[in-house]
């Protein structure tokens, strides 16, 4: 794990290039899962991802250190994906085939009555307000820690606990209902 | 369909769990990030010289600047040199004999005048060509 420190002598030595690629295995997919759970399309959210990357590449010489590494990606991350949400078109949803694509991949292959539950599901996730969709993804995403969450998204733990407890019980709810009328 | 709590977990892990770039995003953004590093290197090399430019460009303008307020310093000197060498010249003149006094009667005030005109002139002519001098070339 690259620590601020040897971040810092690496920037120093002008070896940018190398502490991305360093940084990279650590951040890339929190820094994916916070696009994509705010913009909803993959696509979308990979564009936002390398563009975070390269404009901590950028800022990298003016890291100072005093915030941890994490806090300040997540920021930056949080900021590009609030501008890219403003700027593009607003009818992308969360139920788009890639999302599918990559659950049917899965080993082994679910069956035909799981898949259209979880497509079910996904709808029902799209249909979340926004910060609790995002809880739910990102907590489902990054091993379901509540900490890591709470970092990605600036929120405290406890708002992250509340939001997780009412979009479970939200989903829950209309899962219900949707096995009622089947 | 029945969504208990474990199942609705298991769910969404297998919804989100998996979730994560293509596998090309790493190959990509290093590619990326070599593009801008060579735009950046040009840029910055571009920064460098227009900086250099100015400053170049702002030492020639200074130097012009001094060398003009030296020669006006050489002028005004000049002059107001002129006028008491030609008061001390007219002074002198009473020294010499009958014959250069009837000259120096008849074209003193003329030589004094030629004099200190000529003295006035050296730094006058020195301003004009420096006026008139092609701008100096940076390249």
């Amino acid at each position: 794990m690259l620590t601020n420190a040897s971040l810092m002598e690496l920037v120093r030595a002008g070896r940018r290039d190398e502490a991305i690629v360093q940084l990279l295995p650590a951040y890339r997919r929190k820094v994916f899962g916070l696009a994509y759970s705010l913009l909803r399309d993959r696509e979308a959210a990979e564009d936002v991802t390398q563009e975070v990357f390269i404009k901590v590449w950028r800022a990298l010489p003016a890291f100072d250190g005093r915030a941890s590494m994490s806090t300040w990606i997540y920021t930056i991350a949080r900021n590009a994906s609030l501008s890219a949400l403003r700027a593009r078109r607003p009818q992308s949803s969360l139920s788009d085939a890639e999302v599918m694509d990559a659950v049917e991949s899965s080993n082994p292959l679910p069956s035909a009555d799981v898949l259209v539950e979880r497509a079910a599901i996904l709808r029902l996730v799209d249909q979340l307000p926004t910060k609790q969709r995002q809880v739910i993804m990102l907590f489902y995403m990054q091993e379901q820690s509540h900490e890591e969450v709470a970092a990605m998204l600036a929120m405290p733990v406890g708002t992250v606990k509340t939001l997780l407890h009412r979009a479970r019980a939200r989903l829950s709810a209309c899962a219900g209902k949707m096995s009622a009328t089947a | 369909m029945s969504t208990p709590d474990s199942e609705l977990d298991k769910h969404l892990a297998a919804l989100f769990g998996g979730l994560d770039t293509r596998a090309d995003f790493d190959v990509r953004l290093v590619a990326r990030l070599r593009a801008e590093s060579q735009t950046e290197a040009t840029e910055r090399g571009k920064r460098a010289r227009q900086q250099e430019l100015t400053r170049h460009r702002r030492a020639v303008l200074e130097l012009q600047s001094r060398r003009r307020l030296t020669l006006r310093l050489l002028a005004l000197d000049a002059l107001g040199m002129s006028l008491p060498l030609m008061v001390a010249v007219i002074a002198a003149w009473s020294r010499f004999g009958g014959d250069v006094m009837d000259i120096s009667r008849q074209y003193g005030p003329y030589i004094a005048m030629s004099l200190a005109a000529l003295v006035a002139a050296v730094p006058l002519l020195g301003m004009w060509r420096e006026q008139t001098r092609s701008p100096i070339r940076l390249f």
